[in-house]
Parts: structure tokens; C-alpha cells; sequence
């Protein structure tokens, strides 16, 4: 460490800690060096950042650990952001798919390079040159030569299915836990029950799985996977606070209780105050009750 | 006075101890306890303890030990010497608590006051000497925050021993003078010698008493901040006098137990107004996905740039 003065001055630093496997950088082959790539994101439709390897042979999506109060010492210098990017390998197919699902609709066969094409993306193209088969997601023509697809949903669906069993297999032999529990903020659950259910792991890898395709595939593939949609409990109408079991009034079994209800029941019906009876002719149609201000939202 | 074991690690607290005396473990002692450095913002708290059998008393006090504050540097070792060479009856032990410790201790996540620490400290002192033999019987101790309530908390902890807490009890015990004494010179060689566990080149040290009123050392403190780290561990962080040249002069860090007002913590964590549940467009569903929770659950979020 130098003292106070000798030490350069305080200049903005523009790196970041960067977790990566070893084939990012991987050399061996011509190619150019691996590049960050802007590119739209299957599940949101925006922008996302994805990571071509050396030679474009392979595709890693770029994700961050972001934790409130956190900084790094990096060598000799602090950077403020405690941020730790990760890059792993992705499946290109699934930035392929939105492009083959599009023009899918107009029904024909056509060459990839022509349909995997965006204004606002123009690196996409270059996904193309990732090792990755068509065949998984669309049906194939060769003539002349030249390859054509068409985008398949039956295909789609065994593909993605396929992939949620893999998450399902990966999730079980990392103890992810996947049970509906109390969230909690400041841990993250390991496997507390100990036979976890095959159906909550379906379901598990199915929104991971989902995080990577549109809502719409989402949606079918649950129905593909044979998963029932869950109903979200908040939907429902809560109970009324007070059940009344009957309009008499509850008697205990006790002899001398009798006396009591003898007498409750003997009493004339309440007199209204005058507001009250005011009150009571107001037209209320229409008009929610109180209590439903505190019930959650039905949609 | 042999200071290696704290110079050895001056991060951490240490103990430092004479001899027992014999005479000690089979007659019945007295024992004066009396901190030094309580004030300063640079340098540790030294704690003592002295003891002598009560039968010895007056020996001691013929020595002329008296309140460490109306003596000079030079009388003070002084004294220690005379202590030193009372040691077939006199015996003394001391508690260095480092800079560091009581930064550390003051600051962390639940607050350990320099009130609890020095209480703490004291007990630890006691029981020490307890360990070793000493057959205690009285203990004097100038006290630290109300007298009565010092006082019934170490005759509870010590059953059987006659606890007096007294303020200005080093003016008044001789046994408590020389506890002084020997908490002042420990101090004192501390300070001086100190060694700086940072690579800070040639430390200039002229720090002055140490004390914050001093403008010595705030003149020192000012040289020695660092805008990221702070200070060196000689400095304690949580004086009010570091805190608010920290506050001024380094960089801001924050903490996540931070104190924030509540509407800030309430926009940070995202909470909604109680009005917006009344409201009749609180219908506004969140519109985009939520992402899944394994990622939220692990912090990940997807990037759009770097």
C-alpha cells in the first residue's frame, strides 16, 4: 500500500467481475474473439445480453449477482458495484425459435438466414453460426442443395418438454428445493422436505424452462407437460369472517342456560334509531360492501 | 514491565501479569481496580488491577502512590519501579484493550458499549486473580457510570468478597492509586512504542495526548485519513471525532444496518402507500413476467448492458 498522496487519483473504473467458462475464450480454432451481443429476449421481447464465444461456435447468456451493500476489492483498487456477472452456456435455439415461430404462421418453408433477421437486433444473425439443429423446433425440406424449414409446434413442445424433464433430473441431484414455502429474504432454501413431490419439480423446471420462451409457448407447454394451471389462491373469494350455522341463537347443553334462551328469544326485534332507520332506506344497489375493500383483488 | 505479549498482536487485547506473591494466596487481600486511556481517541484502554494482603496496607500506602492524574510521566515510573520492587506483597495485572477492540466491539451489528466492555472487563480482572489464588476480601474500584448500580452488580457477581465503588475512589484507596499507576505507565509505554500494523512508511508521531480536544492530534487525524480505508487500527472508529471526520472527509460506505427514515427504507424496499389499497386503479397488475424465483431467490437477474 502507498500513503495517501502517492496514490493516483479517484478514477471512475469500468470493469466488472466476470465468472466464465474456459471455452468463451477458447482459441484453438480461426475465429474471431468472443463479443457481448445485445439481443431480444425470448421471454420479455426486449433487449437482453448474451455472449458469443470465440469463432461464434457457441452462445452464453450474461447474468448478475446483485445484492444490496456490496463492493469489491479488486488488486489494488475498490469498485463500487459488488456485482458478479456470470456467463454460461445457453441453447441458441431458444433465440432462434420466436424468429421460426413468426414466420411459421405464413405456413411455408423458407431458409433460415432469411427468417432469423431483425431490424432492431441485427447481430442475430450470427446465431446462425452456432452449432445447433433446426431439426428440434421445425420440419426440413433439401432441395437443390439448399436446406428450407418450417417452424413445428408438435416438435417444439417434445423438444421443450424434453428439456423441463433434464431440469427436472438437474434440479433433483443439486437438492434445488422446489416446494411452495414461506419466501424468505435473506436465505435461500435448500431441500427441507425430503421426498420432494415429481409434480412440484415438473412445475419448478417448467418456469425455469419458462424464463427462455414467450408466454404463449409457456402456457401450452404446461398443457403439454399435462400440469393443470394453477389457480392462484388469492383469486378466490375469501370466506365470510363469521359463519352463521342458523338464525337461533346457540344454546349450551346445560339445564339453565334454557332459562336464558327462553328469555333471548321472547325479545321484540331492536328499535332502529332514527339515523339508523335513514340510513337503512338509502338505495344500496350497486354499492360494494365494506369488507370487500379488504379482500384481496379479484381480477 | 514487560509489554512483548501486546506488541506482539496489537489488533487483539492481552493480558499482562506480575507474579503472585506468596503471601497473597494465604492471607486476606485486598484488591484496587482503575482504567487508563478512557477518553483518548488514539490507543487502547489499559485496565489494572493491584492487590496486597490488607495486613499490608499501610506498607503501601507509605510508598506514596497516589492518584496517577496529580503525577508526572517521570514520577509515574517512578513509582511503578518502587511497586516492582514491593513485590513480595505487592502483585498487579493488567487488561490492554486494543484500540481495535473497542472499535470493533462499539460497532458491531449489536452494540456492546464502552460502559458493558469496561464493566466486563473488570470482572475478567477479578476472576483472574480469584484463579490465581488470591485470597480476596475487599475490592475498591473507581466507578464507571452510577456508583450503587456498579456496585451491587460486582458484590452479586462476587458474593462473599466487600465491594466499594466509589468516584475518585484512586484518590482515596491506596490500592486503587497503584491499579492507576500501573494502568497509566502500561499505557503510556503503549502509546509511545506504538506499532503500526499498516505499511504507512514513516508515521509521524507527533500524535499529542490523544485526546480529542487536542490539536495535535486532530491535526493527525486529518493526515492520516484515507479516503477508502479510514484510519489505521490505532485510531478508535467509534469516537465521534473519527466518525464525523470520516463523514466529511472519506468516501461514504454503506451498511444494510444502516439506520434510514422511514420513507426512504419504505421506496427502497418497494412498499406501497396504505392509500393505494383504496384506491379505486390499484387494479394495475404488474404487467410484465415475474421472474422466475430460482433467480430471485439467488439475486440473478439478466442483463440488457454492461
Amino acid at each position: 500500500m502507498t500513503t495517501k498522496k502517492k496514490r493516483t487519483p479517484n478514477t471512475e473504473r469500468s470493469g466488472w467481475v466476470v465468472i466464465a467458462p474456459d471455452s468463451v475464450t477458447d482459441k484453438n480454432k480461426h475465429g474471431s474473439d468472443p463479443v457481448f451481443l445485445r439481443l431480444r429476449n425470448p421471454s420479455t421481447d426486449g433487449a437482453s445480453l448474451y455472449l458469443l464465444g470465440s469463432g461464434d461456435e457457441r452462445l452464453y447468456e450474461v447474468k448478475a449477482f446483485e445484492e444490496e451493500f456490496h463492493s469489491w476489492f479488486v488488486g489494488e483498487a475498490v469498485q463500487r458495484d459488488g456485482r458478479l456477472v456470470f456467463v454460461t452456456p445457453m441453447d441458441p435455439l431458444f433465440l432462434i425459435l420466436p424468429y421460426l415461430m413468426k414466420s411459421g404462421r405464413e405456413g411455408k418453408f423458407q431458409p433460415v438466414d432469411q427468417v432469423v433477421k431483425d431490424e432492431d437486433f441485427p447481430g442475430c444473425s450470427r446465431l446462425l453460426s452456432c452449432s445447433c439443429s433446426f431439426l428440434h423446433i421445425a420440419e426440413e425440406k433439401e432441395v437443390g442443395g439448399l436446406k428450407f424449414h418450417r417452424y413445428s409446434q408438435e416438435k417444439t413442445m417434445n423438444w421443450l418438454k424434453k428439456k423441463v424433464e433434464r431440469t427436472a433430473a438437474a434440479l433433483k441431484t443439486k437438492n434445488v428445493s422446489v416446494g411452495e414455502g414461506v419466501k424468505s429474504t435473506t436465505y435461500i432454501r435448500i431441500k427441507s422436505e425430503s421426498e420432494g413431490r415429481e409434480e412440484d419439480y415438473l412445475r419448478y423446471a417448467h418456469g425455469l424452462i419458462s424464463e427462455y420462451i414467450s408466454e404463449e409457448l409457456s402456457k401450452a407447454l404446461l398443457k403439454h407437460l399435462g400440469l393443470p394451471e394453477l389457480t392462484s389462491p388469492k383469486e378466490a373469494e375469501p370466506p365470510a369472517k363469521k359463519r352463521k350455522l342458523s338464525d337461533k341463537p346457540v344454546e349450551a347443553g346445560e339445564d339453565y342456560t334454557k332459562f336464558n334462551s327462553a328469555d333471548f328469544a321472547r325479545k321484540p326485534p331492536k328499535k332502529m334509531t332514527a339515523a339508523q332507520k335513514t340510513l337503512a332506506k338509502v338505495d344500496k344497489s350497486g354499492m360494494k360492501s365494506m369488507t370487500s375493500f379488504f379482500s384481496p383483488k379479484s381480477k | 514491565m514487560d509489554l512483548g505479549p501486546f506488541e506482539a498482536d496489537n489488533t487483539v487485547s492481552c493480558r499482562l501479569s506480575s507474579q503472585i506473591p506468596d503471601i497473597c494466596r494465604t492471607e486476606d487481600c485486598c484488591l484496587g481496580i482503575d482504567e487508563a486511556g478512557r477518553g483518548p481517541v488514539l490507543g487502547p484502554m489499559v485496565y489494572g488491577i493491584c492487590f496486597c494482603p490488607v495486613s499490608k496496607k499501610q506498607e503501601l500506602k507509605d510508598l506514596k502512590v497516589a492518584d496517577s492524574k496529580t503525577l508526572t510521566e517521570e514520577e509515574r515510573e517512578r513509582l511503578f519501579h518502587n511497586l516492582d520492587e514491593a513485590k513480595s506483597y505487592v502483585g498487579w495485572a493488567l487488561h490492554v484493550l486494543s484500540p481495535n477492540t473497542i472499535s470493533t466491539s462499539m460497532l458491531q451489528r449489536t452494540k456492546y458499549n464502552l460502559n458493558a466492555l469496561s464493566h466486563d472487563t473488570a470482572i475478567g480482572l477479578i476472576q483472574y486473580a480469584l484463579d490465581s489464588g488470591v485470597q480476596l476480601k475487599e475490592i475498591y474500584v473507581d466507578t464507571v457510570g452510577p456508583a450503587e448500580k456498579y456496585e451491587e452488580k460486582l458484590s452479586q457477581r462476587f458474593p462473599g468478597i466487600e465491594v466499594t465503588v466509589r468516584p475518585k475512589a484512586d484518590s482515596l484507596f491506596p490500592v486503587v492509586s497503584a491499579a492507576s499507576i500501573c494502568a497509566k505507565v502500561a499505557r503510556d509505554r503503549v502509546v509511545k512504542g506504538w506499532k503500526f500494523a499498516e505499511d504507512l512508511g514513516d508515521v509521524d508521531a507527533d500524535y499529542g495526548s490523544g485526546y480529542p480536544n487536542d490539536p495535535k492530534t486532530k491535526a493527525w487525524l486529518l493526515k492520516y485519513l484515507d479516503p477508502v480505508f479510514g484510519y489505521p487500527q490505532f485510531v478508535r472508529f467509534s469516537w465521534s471525532t473519527a466518525q464525523t471526520l470520516l463523514d466529511s472527509k472519506a468516501v461514504t460506505v454503506h451498511w444494510d444496518d444502516d439506520e434510514e427514515d422511514g420513507e426512504k427504507a419504505a421506496k427502497r424496499l418497494n412498499n406501497k402507500s396504505m392509500l393505494s389499497f383504496f384506491s379505486a386503479s390499484a387494479r394495475s397488475d404488474d404487467q410484465s413476467r415475474q421472474t422466475h424465483r430460482f433467480f430471485t431467490d439467488r439475486r440473478l437477474r439478466g442483463l440488457s448492458s454492461l
